[in-house]
């Protein structure tokens, strides 16, 4: 371990997640955890894994919130 | 009945002479002994200082008691006690030894647990600050530079952390660990970031 500035992917336990629910968007996240909507990209981005589309997610789905 | 006197007097002037002789005799003995002990635990003082500090102060209190005896010239009671807080003070280096011993394995599972942890707490933390550095207007009560400023204190000191581990300063080493960790958590709960498995941030 020489760089403590590691990805913070699924595997960081010190990630925070959010289990979506119906009638969530990535905009409506953002905005809860970042206070502005227009961040979304950033949690699309960090969950590329399981989100092929920004505008479709279902609940159920745990999403990593970098 | 005068030579009876006489010779009462002569008695006891060669007992006290014997007595004295007797005194005489023993203090260089029990300053020896006094001496051994003193050298045993000034050569024992600093790792047992460190790591044994109690026991190290259990000698050095009948050390004391010793030269107590000695200033009040009971020499035979210095060199009957000074063996026992001899060899006592010569188990001090074995006994600090194997105290640091065991401080060092405890330091290393700690370092061990750190090591794994902190940098993914450090990521988490940089993680925030990036998506909210791209924010136009970063939430309410949300202190962005205080906690760019936290977190690149924090790496910093996570660099000497892991010099001091790489140079085998295993406690220094899990000192700016435990640095490194509180600035994280203070920068998480300045960007009001709930880090799981953490105590939750401060309002």
């Amino acid at each position: 371990m020489t760089d403590p500035i590691q990805p913070a992917g699924a595997a960081n336990a010190f990630a925070q997640t959010y289990e979506v629910k119906a009638g969530d968007t990535l905009g409506k996240i953002a905005q809860q955890f970042y206070g502005d909507s227009s961040l979304y990209m950033q949690i699309f981005e960090a969950n590329k894994n399981q989100l092929k589309d920004p505008n479709k997610i279902f609940p159920g789905q745990k999403l990593v919130i970098p | 009945m005068m030579t009876k006197h006489y010779k009462l007097a002569g008695l006891l002037t060669v007992a006290a002479a014997l007595v004295l002789a007797a005194c005489a005799n023993q203090m260089e003995p029990a300053q020896a002994a006094i001496a051994g002990v003193d050298s045993a635990v000034t050569s024992a003082a600093g790792d047992a200082g460190k790591y044994a500090p109690e026991q190290l102060s259990a000698v050095q209190a009948k050390l004391a008691d010793l030269k107590a005896s000695f200033d009040k010239k009971d020499y035979q009671g210095v060199l009957s006690s000074a063996p026992a807080v001899l060899a006592e003070a010569q188990g001090l280096l074995a006994t600090a030894a194997l105290k640091k011993e065991e401080m060092m394995k405890a330091l290393g599972t700690e370092w061990t647990g750190l090591a794994a942890s902190l940098p993914q707490l450090v990521a988490a933390v940089k993680s925030r600050v990036d998506v909210l550095s791209k924010s136009h207007k970063p939430p309410a009560g949300v202190d962005l530079a205080a906690a760019k400023s936290g977190l690149a204190d924090a790496t910093t000191m996570w660099g000497k952390a892991q010099a001091a581990f790489s140079s085998g300063n295993v406690e220094d080493a899990v000192n700016a660990a435990k640095e490194v960790k509180a600035k994280a958590e203070a920068a998480a709960a300045a960007l009001k970031l709930q880090l799981p498995g953490a105590a939750p941030a401060k309002p």
